[in-house]
């Protein structure tokens, strides 16, 4: 009796330690190598294919620079033309495309919930000053429940301020 | 009886008022508009007076004071868009009423002109901005912006068609 409890007292011991290791292999997943990048350059959104409305592009492109200015760990966030830009080290120009666009409305969200969802694809292009591509994605902007359309540029500016800020630092 | 007739004749006069303000041009006075984002030194969402005269565009709102020179935008376009009657605390608050209200009450809805522009800093850097305002006001406010030195990437004949998307039935 007394053999068998300490059989089952080293079993539990092993089984915390084996998923102790697990949990630390987990954690230590080799971190993404951030590009040095001190200051980006916001373009203007594009939407060459897609017809988009003017309010959507300017709010995509104001919700952009404002979610940068942030929390995208950029030292500075030029917009597109500023000629302060051009003196800029490790400068890095964000071009955005739109690929898709659904416009929903806030009204059939209000009422069935279900319906009515504002959607935005956005490809976005990373590269330095040379064009050199250094990130590519493809970025998704919604808004399924509350909120009016435009609250779908705030999504995307998010989700693309996540990309820079896991991906570029000023530091490094 | 008698009653239903007076309902149904001040409807008509209330109807008839406010087609005449959606028709009256704005001209040099000024037109209350919301900033929903993008103009210089004023917060989202601002509720203001536009006057646009003697080559800029003044926004107020009790202390904020906003000027733009006409020149400096470079497009003018027109949209439409519409909002929630009642909204607000009370909007919010009218979600947790019985029987489903909160829905029923979003289907009430007032329509709204939208007027966006893009326009450069001192330093060349490019803004957007978007303004809401009541019905029938848009196109007077791009007429007087391109009088006074605004361009526009739509001219007037290709304004409605500009602001219709392949979804805008939906867009309410």
């Amino acid at each position: 009796m007394k053999g068998l409890r300490m059989v089952s007292r080293e079993g539990l011991c092993v089984g915390v330690m084996l998923l102790w290791c697990v949990g630390a292999g987990a954690q230590e997943k080799p971190k993404p190598v951030k590009i040095k990048a001190s200051a980006v350059e916001v373009d203007m959104i594009h939407s060459d294919e897609i017809k988009l409305p003017a309010e959507f592009q300017v709010s995509m492109y104001e919700d952009l620079i404002r979610q940068l200015e942030k929390k995208g760990g950029f030292a500075h966030v030029y917009r597109e033309g500023d000629r302060n830009a051009a003196n800029a080290p490790d400068l890095v120009i964000l071009r955005s495309s739109v690929t898709g666009f659904k416009e929903g409305s806030q009204r059939k969200r209000e009422v069935t919930t279900v319906a009515g969802e504002t959607e935005i694809k956005i490809h976005c292009v990373f590269s330095d000053k040379d064009g050199k591509t250094l990130l590519e994605a493809d970025v998704t902007g919604k808004v399924r429940f509350f909120g009016g359309n435009l609250r779908a540029t705030y999504d995307f500016a998010k989700a693309t301020t996540k990309i820079a800020h896991d991906n570029f630092s000023a530091s490094t | 009886m008698f009653l239903l007739r007076c309902l149904v004749a001040a409807a008509a006069v209330t109807g008839s008022s406010f087609a005449q303000q959606a028709q009256t041009p704005a001209g040099d006075a000024p037109v209350k508009v919301v900033v929903v984002k993008g103009l210089s030194g004023v917060k989202d969402n601002t509720g203001g007076t536009l006057a646009i005269g003697d080559g800029s565009m003044h926004f107020a709102h009790e202390g904020i004071k906003s000027d733009l020179a006409t020149r400096s935008i470079e497009d003018v376009v027109t949209g439409d868009d519409s909002q929630r009657v009642i909204r607000g605390t009370a909007g919010t608050l009218s979600w947790f009423a019985p029987y489903g209200a909160g829905r029923f009450l979003a289907l009430f809805r007032t329509k709204l002109d939208t007027v966006t522009i893009k326009y450069r800093d001192a330093d060349g850097g490019l803004h957007g901005a978007i303004f809401t305002m009541p019905v029938g006001q848009a196109a007077v406010i791009k007429k007087d912006l391109l009088a006074q030195g605004a361009q526009t990437t739509v001219p007037e004949g290709e304004a409605k068609s500009a602001a219709t998307t392949p979804d805008s039935k939906e867009k309410q």
